[in-house]
């Protein structure tokens, strides 16, 4: 969390709840998650369907792919660096969940296995090639996606492919009659993350992407933190790859390519800094599906086909200032 | 990108070690050139016809957009920025002179005016980032999303219109035995190479990617360099795609996108550091035209796509990791 | 707590803004008329001259009357990602859509929610993409065997002997392989006839332009080209490189067609047939799916198959007017752009639309709405394109245009 908090706890006076305020607010995954309240404030206002059960069934299973290839992302980002193999990783686990689909729960998570080998094989690769051999990474992972698109074009080369139906019924459906299944997982993740947060790696990981050569003087493993993130991104993305096959229910070889620009999105939105060393993986789950969620604010909202693109690109702009107001308010509050 | 934090002085400065008299950057830019010949006679072994000036004359040709592109890319990430519009931008320019030629009088003013417009745009960006703080990452994507559904509305989706006879000329023309491109690119990367790394322009460019709060420090109004190099890009963006314009007779609405990643491959393997402050033009130019000479000789085996992608992204990591400046430095000492 | 007040004033007065904003930009607010039905328009890719001409012609259709006061057709655009598709087929099914006609960006990822949008009683009609969904209609020409047919025309055109090009179109995409597969089928059977550059143009000419340019410096001396759609790219670099030129088949574009009418074009070279992909099928599927909305035709989800286009560059006649009229099929240079795709009209499915309906989805004055002839034409099976656990007929490659003057 940011410097910022540490002041507050000291310096500011007043109720816990004023603390809990500032610290929601100056951690971007605040501001991220109030601008998904406004939004899906304004889709439910539009859009009657957005409270019911199957809608919001709906928008977990369209996020959750997103979501996670976000959540892997933010690991690397925080770590100073660019994954682009995302899109390689998401590609090829849903070729694979398709051509050899596996029957039944215990297939489901012989098929989940796979997925994450796949991805934390890509993750260890990358790692070796950017921490170990010294590679900028944004043009390492940009090699290593290649590789993987490839591969996933080998494997299949068309659409096709029938992923095993209890993935793509049970991780779709609802428990309870109301809680989605895919939104569960998502919340592991989360959940995951927020007993790795205290631990020594992932601090390394946010000192390695604050300031390499301070790390590696106080006697952090910059190495070993660099390629924990990368394979802890991997296992990420296979997983959201497993996601996907679960929602698209069929193999596309070209299937990860919409999700490299809408990663870093989704990454950027949620506060996650771009230049290391800051941010959270729950601002990128957010953020993820706040993006999603813009469509289908966009759509009942009636905003014509061939402008819907002005309004994305300008909800992104504005939510970033309105993050960064919203920074610089809470921590001059913090200093009263 | 601001780099606020105590040790941001200690970051290293572009590396200036001489290797008895030659440069290690120059060194690796040089190396990008010979690895490029080196695939262009490797790839006679895949063809009889290749290997030859023919080949390398359409490479030129081919690679020119992506040299015209990687320039402004490579000012942008040399401030420590990204530009991510030069998609759109590319789209714009082209879609613009398109749409506007025969209406806007003549020739000689509709050029400038189309590149004018996407300089401004380049310089919406730059205001973003500066003065609202808004991550280059973001504020590039944000407007490139932008541009392209304004040009998608503007013309309905269907754009309309000629190519610009200069743009005609020019790519498909020759002067003497030479092709116009060929001269137009041997001249646009002398003077932009001039302009990045022999001008006063230039080092403050590389000043205020290296170290911002120096360049601060040392006088500099650092907003000036930063704005100018947006905009170079955008524009740069724009003359690429009235040159794709002229090539292919006719704008598309998605023209520019195959150029995006390509462009930021080309600075990086380049040797520029993502990060800003460090690598030279002439590593883009190298890079543009290893990237292009690549995709033509993968293009020329006769496997499965599949099997030719996983080797087009073997041969880019490969070539990345032969120049990797430590190597260059290490194999050069070890003498 | 200024600050709390502060940050209250600021969420409520963006909230609203953008709650204006959006208000504002969102055009006419849907006064529920009696008896319209809601049609929406689902498109994937745009930006290219085929998904404009096919958008533009439903639009016109819709706006024909009697359809102008029965329809109330909505258009979406959404980009190459088949999650923003699936997202917005479900806003639309929540939106209580009567029917969608859509170019579905994938032939499987969309089948689930098709299928809960059937049992919500929404028509759905994909036109020239296809879905795999049993509940949909297909229509396309897909499955008419323009790979086949236009390889065999090709090998006609080369005696059975020479060195080709493959002028492909998406990697990773079924529409092409089927294409190429169909292709291949023929090829295959000549041994005279050697692919020796098969690459990717992406549908689009600049990149059929570059791709060829490739080609031909690593193999200067083709013999014919077997292209998808952007052939007049391989024209242009076929000229880039000098003034020969070669045998060649493709899609259907205004440049292509006037190249092969050519006088000079086919003294350098040029021959061979123009097919391929016609956008007409989008307003063919829009006209059904409402002939049975409206009652007139009782038509189970099925594949249907629009006739393939076939012009020789014997048969390439000029269009005087704005209509194709007396069997014209091509537009004089300059009327239309060369990538302009001709295959957007269709005298006896369309005799509704003219040049302007193309361009701007404007309806033409003085026309209203014809029924479509009674019969339609039942696909063939293919797996992967329109059906799911199915076998392809065993004559899936056969040839209905042209029969081989070459023994294999």
């Amino acid at each position: 969390m940011s410097a910022n908090l540490n002041a507050a706890r000291v310096t500011a006076p007043g109720s816990n709840l004023a603390v809990v305020m500032r610290r929601v607010l100056t951690d971007g995954a605040g501001v991220v998650a109030i601008l998904y309240v406004v939004l899906f404030a304004l889709y439910a206002l539009w859009d009657r369907s957005a409270l019911t059960a199957s809608g919001v069934t709906n928008l977990s299973n369209n996020a959750a792919p997103l979501a996670l290839a976000a959540a892997g992302e933010s690991l690397v980002v925080i770590s100073k660096g660019f994954d682009l193999s995302v899109s390689g990783v998401v590609s090829l686990s849903n070729v694979l969940m398709a051509t050899y689909p596996l029957e039944g729960p215990g297939g489901a998570l012989v098929s989940l296995m796979i997925c994450l080998a796949v991805g934390g094989a890509i993750g260890a690769i990358n790692g070796v090639l950017v921490a170990i051999l010294r590679l900028q990474s944004i043009a390492a992972t940009l090699g290593t996606m290649i590789m993987c698109q490839g591969l996933a074009l080998v494997i299949m080369d068309a659409p096709g492919g029938t992923v095993a139906d209890w993935v793509s019924y049970t991780l779709t459906d609802v428990i309870f009659g109301v809680i989605p299944i895919s939104g569960l997982i998502v919340l592991a993740v989360i959940a995951l993350w927020l007993v790795f947060r205290r631990t020594d790696t992932c601090i390394a990981l946010f000192a390695v992407g604050a300031d390499e050569t301070a790390a590696s003087l106080s006697g952090i493993s910059v190495v070993r933190a660099r390629v924990t993130a990368f394979v802890g991104a991997g296992l990420l993305y296979g997983l959201a790859g497993f996601m996907l096959s679960a929602q698209t229910a069929t193999g596309n070889p070209t299937a990860g390519t919409p999700f490299l620009m809408l990663t870093f999105a989704a990454v950027a939105l949620g506060g996650v800094s771009l230049t290391g060393g800051r941010g959270s993986l729950v601002g990128a789950v957010i953020g993820a599906a706040t993006l999603m969620l813009l469509q289908k604010v966009l759509f009942s909202g009636g905003v014509s086909s061939f402008y819907t693109g002005i309004f994305q690109g300008a909800v992104m702009v504005l939510a970033i200032v309105f993050g960064s107001l919203i920074l610089r308010l809470a921590s001059t509050g913090a200093r009263a | 990108m601001t780099s606020t934090r105590p040790s941001a002085a200690l970051q290293a400065p572009a590396d200036t070690r001489r290797i008895g008299r030659i440069r290690s950057e120059t060194i690796s830019t040089a190396a990008i050139f010979v690895l490029t010949i080196i695939l262009i006679l490797a790839s006679r072994f895949v063809s009889p016809a290749l290997g030859s000036w023919d080949q390398v004359d359409t490479i030129i040709t081919l690679a020119s957009f992506l040299i015209v592109v990687a320039f402004g890319q490579g000012l942008v990430i040399l401030v420590g920025g990204l530009d991510l519009s030069i998609a759109s931008m590319i789209t714009l320019g082209g879609v613009l002179s398109t749409t506007w030629n025969g209406s806007f009088g003549s020739e000689w003013a509709l050029i400038p005016a189309v590149l004018v417009i996407c300089a401004c745009i380049g310089a919406l960006n730059a205001v973003g980032v500066i003065w609202l703080n808004i991550p280059p990452f973001i504020m590039t994507m944000a407007m490139g999303i932008i541009v392209a559904s304004a040009a998608l509305g503007y013309t309905s989706g269907t754009p309309r219109g000629a190519a610009p006879d200069a743009f005609l000329a020019l790519m498909k023309g020759s002067i003497g035995s030479l092709s116009a491109v060929l001269i137009f690119v041997l001249v646009f990367v002398l003077l932009a190479w001039t302009l990045q790394s022999a001008t006063a322009f230039g080092r403050r460019l590389y000043a205020v990617g290296a170290n911002r709060e120096a360049a601060r420090i040392a006088g500099i109004a650092t907003w000036r360099p930063i704005m100018v190099a947006y905009a170079l890009s955008a524009a740069c963006a724009g003359f690429a795609g009235m040159m794709l314009v002229g090539y292919a007779n006719g704008a598309t609405l998605r023209m520019g996108d195959s150029y995006l990643l390509p462009s930021i491959a080309s600075v990086v393997i380049g040797g520029s550091s993502i990060l800003g402050g460090r690598g030279s033009f002439a590593g883009s130019v190298g890079g543009a035209i290893l990237l292009t000479t690549l995709g033509t000789v993968i293009a020329a085996l006769g496997m499965q796509q599949g099997w030719r992608t996983v080797i087009e992204g073997a041969i880019i990591v490969g070539a990345l990791l032969l120049l990797r400046e430590d190597l260059i430095v290490k194999l050069r000492s070890a003498r | 707590m200024t600050i709390f007040r502060r940050l209250f004033t600021t969420t409520c007065v963006a909230a609203g803004a953008l709650a204006v904003a959006f208000t504002v930009g969102a055009g006419s607010a849907s006064a529920d008329e009696p008896k319209k039905f809601k049609i929406f328009l689902s498109l994937s890719y745009s930006g290219n001259a085929w998904q404009s001409e096919a958008a533009n012609i439903v639009k016109a259709l819709a706006e024909t009357p009697p359809y102008n006061k029965l329809v109330d057709l909505k258009e979406v655009i959404s980009g190459t990602d088949p999650q923003a598709q699936i997202a917005a087929y479900e806003s639309m099914i929540d939106a209580k859509a009567d029917g969608i006609v859509s170019f579905p960006i994938s032939s499987t990822a969309l089948n689930r929610t098709v299928k809960r949008g059937c049992e919500k009683g929404v028509l759905f009609f994909m036109y020239d993409a296809t879905v795999t969904e049993p509940c949909a209609y297909n229509v396309s020409y897909i499955t008419a065997g323009f790979g086949e047919n236009t390889a065999q025309a090709l090998v006609n055109a080369l005696n059975g002997n020479g060195k080709i090009f493959l002028s492909r179109g998406v990697p990773g995409n079924s529409v092409d392989k089927r294409h190429t597969d169909g292709a291949m089928h023929i090829f295959k059977k000549y041994p005279g006839i050697q692919v020796v550059a098969e690459y990717y143009s992406y549908w689009d000419d600049r990149t059929t332009q570059q791709e060829t340019a490739k080609a031909l410096a690593a193999h200067p001396d083709v013999d014919g080209i077997w292209a998808q759609a952007g052939e007049y790219g391989a024209i242009q670099a076929l000229r880039d490189k000098g003034t020969r030129l070669v045998p060649m088949t493709g899609e259907n574009s205004n440049g292509f067609r006037l190249a092969l009418a050519n006088p000079e074009a086919q003294k350098d070279g040029l021959k061979g047939v123009s097919s391929g992909s016609p956008p007409a099928t989008a307003g063919y599927a829009f006209k059904l799916m409402m002939e049975i909305l409206t009652k007139k035709r009782d038509l189970k989800p099925m594949n249907i198959q629009y006739p393939l286009p076939w012009v020789p560059a014997d048969q390439v006649k000029l269009c005087k007017g704005d209509t194709f009229e007396d069997g014209c099929n091509t537009f004089p240079e300059g009327k239309v752009p060369s990538s302009f795709v001709t295959e957007v009209f269709n005298p006896v499915f369309l005799p509704e639309l003219s040049l302007k309906s193309a361009l701007d989805g404007a309806p033409t004055p003085g026309k209203t709405i014809q029924p479509l002839p009674a019969e339609v034409v039942k696909a063939p099976n293919e797996p992967g394109i329109n059906c799911q656990k199915c076998e392809p007929p065993a004559d899936l490659y056969k040839l209905t245009k042209v029969q081989p003057t070459v023994k294999p």
